[in-house]
C-alpha cells in the first residue's frame, strides 16, 4: 500500500522536476515575486532610506493625559507619544531626516479629540491617535491589565496608513508598558535577592549608590534607536521586533504553494483525460491510494515551492538589511513544521478540489477562484486587519493561519500550536472529504 | 469449461446533452469462457466500451452485475481487478516517461516490485518487440509502436484475462496483423482469456472463438462465427458501389422483384465519421439523397449467378456501376440482416 502512495507520488514529482516548464515556474517564481516584495519593502525597512514607500501618513496625536504622580514626580505617558511622533519645531533637517517614524508620519499635536476624529473622518488625515485622560493613571498600576486602551481612530479610505499608525500605536503603548513591568519586576527581583543573599545585597547597595545601577529602560524611549521597526503587540504584552517582510512575503509564499496544491490536484483530471487515471483505477489499487498518492505527490511540491520561497524572501531581507539575516525566526524546527502543516492544507484543498470538479478547465478556474479569495483574505493583496467583517471570514483560510505562525516564529514566539492544529485539521478534513467524494464518483 | 466472466442483465443508463436519458448498455448477459478469444462486435457508438468500462469496475452499472473469477467488480473490486489487465481503446500513457518506466510503474500498481518487475518488463518488452527502444520517451515513438507499449501494460502481470477495446484502430495493415497474432498467441501459449471488441468484422472473424454481437446496447446474436453465419441462412453479399449517383427506391424494389434469390437489397450512403471517430454524423438513408459514396447491398441466394441480372437492371435504369463486390456470408452479412443496417470500418 505505502510502495503504491510512494510509486505515484514517485511518478508524480518526476514528471514535475523532469518538465523544463515546470522547473521554470517553480524557480522562477520565488525570484520574481521576492524581487517584486523586496522592491516594495527596501525602503520601509532600512532606516533613513529615501524610497520609503510609504511616507508621511497625516496623523493627529491627542493628548488628554492628565498624567499620576509618582515618587513625587509627575509622569505623562501620554507625552512619550507626542515626543516619538511629533518632531520639535528647532529640528535640524537632518535629524528629521534621519529619523523613521517623523518619516513614516506626518504628525500633528491636537487637544481637540473630536476635531481630530471629524479630520479622519473627511479623510484629511489617516488616522488620529487620542491617549485618554487616565492613561498614566491606569499604568501606575503597572501589571498591564488596567490600563485604558489608547484610541486609534483611522480612515477607511486609508485602511494601509490607518494599521500603520495603528502598529505604531500598539508598539508605542507596549514599550510604555513593558518598561513599567520592567523596572517594576527588576526592582522587585533585586530587592528580593538583595534580601536573601547579602554578599549580593552589598553589590547591590554599592551599585546602587554610585549610580552603576540603571534600570535599562531608557533605550526603548530614545526615538533614533528604536523606531527603524515598527512592532507589535503580542499576548504576553512584551514587544517584539515584528518585520512587515515577513507577514507579506509569508502571505505571498503560502498564496503561490495553493497554486502549486491546486495546480497537483488538476494533474489527476488531466490524467482522467488521458485516460492513465482510468488505468489506475482499472488495476487493483484502491482509490484511496491513488489519492494519497497524489496528495503526498502535492504536499512535496508545496514544501519545495514555500521552501523556495522562503529562502528567497530571506535573501531579500537580507540585502535591505545590509548582512546575511534569517528574517524567520531562529526556531528551525517549528518553521519547519509550519511548512509541513502549510504544505499539507494546501494538498488537503487540491483533493479536495479534485474530487469536485469535472474537468482541468473547471479546476483552473474554481481552484484559482479560491486561491486567489484565500490569498486575499489572508491578506496577501492588501491588509485584511483594517477590514472588521473579514476576520472572521479570514480564520477559515489556510493563508491566514499559516501567516500568522510564520510572523509568530519570526518573532521567536513558539505558540503557534493552534496554528499548526488548525492547518492539519482542515488539512485532514479536506482530504478526507476528497475521499469519501472520489470513491463514490464510481463513473470516471 | 467454466466462465470466468459472468455478467447479468447489465445496463448503463446516459443522459444525452438535451437531458433525455438513454441505455447506452441495455441489460446485457455474457459468460466468457476461460481460455476463449471473445469478441463484442459492433458499430460503433453499439456500447462496447461502456460494457468494458463496467466490467473493469471504471463506471458503476445502472443495473445488472459482473463477476470476474467469482469475484463481484462491485463488491469486491480489488480481487476482482488482479486476474484482470486492461489495454484501453485511447493510448493510456505517460507520454515524458520512457517505455520501460512507464512499463514499471504500472507493474507496481499491480502489486510487482523488485527482481520480479525487473523481469516482468523485460519480458513484456521482448514480448511487444521494444527491447531497443525501452529507454526512449513514449512520446518520441510511432503510434504503432505506442499501441504496442499500450498492450504491453495491460500484459505485466500476466492477467489470466484480458480486455482489449479496438486495439487496431488507427493501424497500419501490417501492425493490425501484429497485434492479432498477438492476440492469439496469448490466448494459445499463456492460456488467457480475451475479450475482445472491435466493429471490424473481418478480424473478429479471425481470431474469434465466439462472438457476441452489440447493438445499442443489446447483444443480439451470440455464438461461434460458424453457429452466426449458419444462423442467417448463408446467402452471398453483393456490394455495389454508385458514388454520388441517385438511387431511386424503385429500383431497390426491382432488384427484389425480379432476381431469382434475392432477399433482399438496400442502399446505404457511406457514414462520415466525427473528428474523434467516435461520434459518427448520422446521415444514412435510404431514399434518393445526392451522396458521395453510395453503395447498394443486396443479399442473394447465389450471388455469381444473380450478378448479371442485376447488373442490367441498375443499366437500364441509368445506373453507372463503380465496382461490384462479391462476399461469401461473414458477420457482416449477419449483422445486416439483424439490424438492416452496415457495420462498416
Ligand atoms: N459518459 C457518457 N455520457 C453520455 N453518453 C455516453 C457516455 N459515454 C458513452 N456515451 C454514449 O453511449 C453510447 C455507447 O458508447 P460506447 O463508447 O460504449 O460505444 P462503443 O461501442 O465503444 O463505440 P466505438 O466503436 O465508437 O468505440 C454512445 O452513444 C455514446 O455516445
Ligand atoms: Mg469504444
Amino acid at each position: 500500500m505505502l510502495r503504491k502512495i510512494w510509486a505515484i507520488a514517485y511518478k508524480e514529482l518526476y514528471l514535475t522536476y523532469t518538465d523544463r516548464n515546470q522547473i521554470l515556474i517553480i524557480l522562477v517564481t520565488p525570484l520574481a515575486l521576492a524581487t517584486i516584495i523586496g522592491a516594495a519593502f527596501s525602503g520601509f525597512l532600512s532606516p533613513g532610506g529615501n524610497d520609503v514607500p510609504i511616507r508621511n501618513i497625516p496623523v493627529a496625536v491627542v493628548n488628554l493625559d492628565a498624567g499620576t504622580e509618582a515618587n513625587g514626580t509627575t509622569i505623562n505617558n501620554g507625552q512619550t507619544f507626542v515626543d516619538l511622533l511629533v518632531p520639535p519645531d528647532d529640528i535640524s533637517d537632518e535629524d528629521l531626516a534621519a529619523n523613521t517614524l517623523y518619516q513614516l508620519t506626518n504628525a500633528i499635536e491636537t487637544d481637540d479629540a473630536e476635531a481630530a476624529r471629524a479630520a479622519v473622518d473627511r479623510d484629511e488625515i489617516a488616522a488620529a491617535i487620542i491617549i485618554p485622560a487616565d492613561f498614566s493613571a491606569s499604568l501606575a498600576f503597572a501589571d498591564g491589565t488596567t490600563i485604558t486602551p489608547v484610541e486609534v481612530y483611522g480612515s477607511a479610505a486609508s485602511p494601509t496608513a490607518a494599521t500603520i499608525i495603528r502598529s505604531i500605536a500598539e508598539t508605542i503603548t507596549a514599550q510604555i508598558v513593558t518598561g513599567n513591568i520592567t523596572v517594576a519586576a527588576t526592582i522587585e527581583a533585586l530587592t528580593a535577592r538583595a534580601q536573601d543573599d547579602p554578599a549580593f545585597g552589598i553589590t547591590f547597595a554599592a551599585a546602587s549608590s554610585l549610580g552603576g545601577f540603571q534600570p535599562d529602560f531608557a533605550p526603548a524611549f530614545n526615538p533614533d534607536n528604536n523606531p527603524v521597526r515598527i512592532e507589535q503587540q503580542t499576548v504576553s504584552g512584551e514587544a517584539v521586533a515584528f518585520n512587515p517582510l515577513v507577514a507579506f512575503g509569508a502571505a505571498q509564499a503560502v498564496f503561490f504553494m495553493m497554486f502549486t496544491a491546486l495546480t497537483g490536484a488538476n494533474n489527476l483530471l488531466e490524467e482522467q483525460r488521458t485516460g492513465t487515471l482510468q488505468r489506475l483505477i482499472a488495476s487493483p489499487t484502491p482509490r484511496i491510494v491513488i489519492l494519497l498518492g497524489k496528495l503526498v505527490g502535492t504536499f512535496f511540491k508545496c514544501v519545495v515551492q514555500v521552501t523556495l520561497l522562503v529562502l528567497a524572501l530571506t535573501l531579500v531581507g537580507s540585502l535591505i538589511g545590509g548582512e546575511l539575516q534569517f528574517i524567520w525566526g531562529n526556531n528551525l524546527l517549528l518553521i519547519a513544521l509550519t511548512i509541513i502543516a502549510v504544505a499539507l492544507a494546501a494538498s488537503g484543498l487540491g483533493a479536495l478540489v479534485t474530487s469536485l470538479v469535472r474537468s482541468p478547465e473547471q479546476g483552473n478556474v474554481i481552484g484559482g477562484v479560491i486561491a486567489l479569495a484565500m490569498g486575499a483574505l489572508g491578506g496577501a493583496f492588501f491588509n485584511v486587519q483594517a477590514i472588521p467583517e473579514l476576520q472572521t471570514l479570514q480564520q477559515l483560510t489556510i493563508v491566514y493561519w499559516g501567516v500568522d505562525a510564520f510572523t509568530a516564529l519570526s518573532m521567536n514566539q513558539t505558540d503557534i500550536g493552534l496554528n499548526l492544529a488548525v492547518l492539519l485539521g482542515l488539512g485532514a478534513a479536506m482530504f478526507a472529504a476528497g475521499v469519501v467524494i472520489f470513491t463514490r464518483r464510481l463513473n470516471i | 469449461m467454466d466462465a470466468i466472466v459472468e455478467v447479468r442483465d447489465l445496463a448503463k443508463q446516459f443522459k444525452r446533452q438535451n437531458g433525455e436519458a438513454f441505455f447506452a448498455v441495455d441489460g446485457v448477459d455474457l459468460d466468457i469462457m476461460r481460455g476463449e478469444i471473445f469478441s463484442l462486435l459492433g458499430p460503433n457508438g453499439a456500447g462496447k466500451t461502456t460494457t468494458i468500462a463496467m466490467i473493469s469496475g471504471l463506471l458503476n452499472p445502472t443495473r445488472g452485475s459482473a463477476t470476474i473469477g467469482g469475484h463481484s467488480i462491485i463488491d469486491d473490486p480489488i480481487a476482482a481487478k488482479k486476474l484482470l489487465g486492461v489495454i484501453p481503446q485511447e493510448i493510456a500513457l505517460y507520454p515524458t516517461l520512457t517505455a520501460r518506466q512507464n512499463l514499471e510503474f504500472f507493474g507496481r500498481m499491480y502489486d510487482l516490485d523488485g527482481a520480479e518487475l525487473r523481469t516482468r518488463v523485460d519480458e513484456v518488452l521482448e514480448f511487444i518487440d521494444l527491447t531497443d527502444r525501452q529507454h526512449d520517451k513514449v512520446e518520441t515513438f510511432s503510434g504503432g509502436m505506442k499501441r504496442r507499449v499500450n498492450i504491453g501494460v495491460g500484459l505485466l502481470h500476466n492477467p489470466q484475462l484480458l480486455y482489449m477495446d479496438e486495439p487496431t484502430v488507427g493501424i497500419d495493415p501490417q501492425n493490425r496483423r501484429r497485434i492479432l497474432d498477438t492476440v492469439v498467441r496469448l490466448r494459445d501459449e499463456k492460456q488467457m482469456t480475451v475479450l475482445y471488441t472491435s466493429h471490424l468484422m473481418e478480424e473478429v472473424q479471425q481470431i474469434s472463438d465466439r462472438v457476441g454481437i452489440i447493438d445499442h446496447g443489446k447483444i443480439i446474436a451470440l455464438g461461434t462465427v460458424g453457429d452466426l453465419i449458419h444462423k442467417i441462412g448463408e446467402e452471398d453479399r453483393l456490394v455495389f458501389k454508385v458514388g454520388d449517383q441517385a438511387v431511386p427506391e424503385a429500383l431497390l424494389e426491382r432488384f427484389k422483384a425480379e432476381v431469382e434469390g434475392v432477399s433482399s437489397a438496400t442502399y446505404e450512403k457511406l457514414e462520415i465519421k466525427g473528428e474523434n471517430g467516435d461520434a459518427p454524423v448520422d446521415i444514412r438513408s435510404t431514399s434518393s439523397l445526392q451522396i458521395a459514396d453510395g453503395t447498394i447491398t443486396v443479399m442473394a441466394q447465389r450471388g455469381r449467378k444473380a450478378l448479371p441480372d442485376l447488373l442490367q437492371i441498375a443499366n437500364q435504369a441509368g445506373l453507372d456501376v463503380l465496382s461490384v463486390e462479391v462476399r461469401e456470408p461473414d458477420l457482416e452479412a449477419v449483422f445486416l440482416s439483424m439490424t438492416g443496417r452496415a457495420l462498416r470500418d
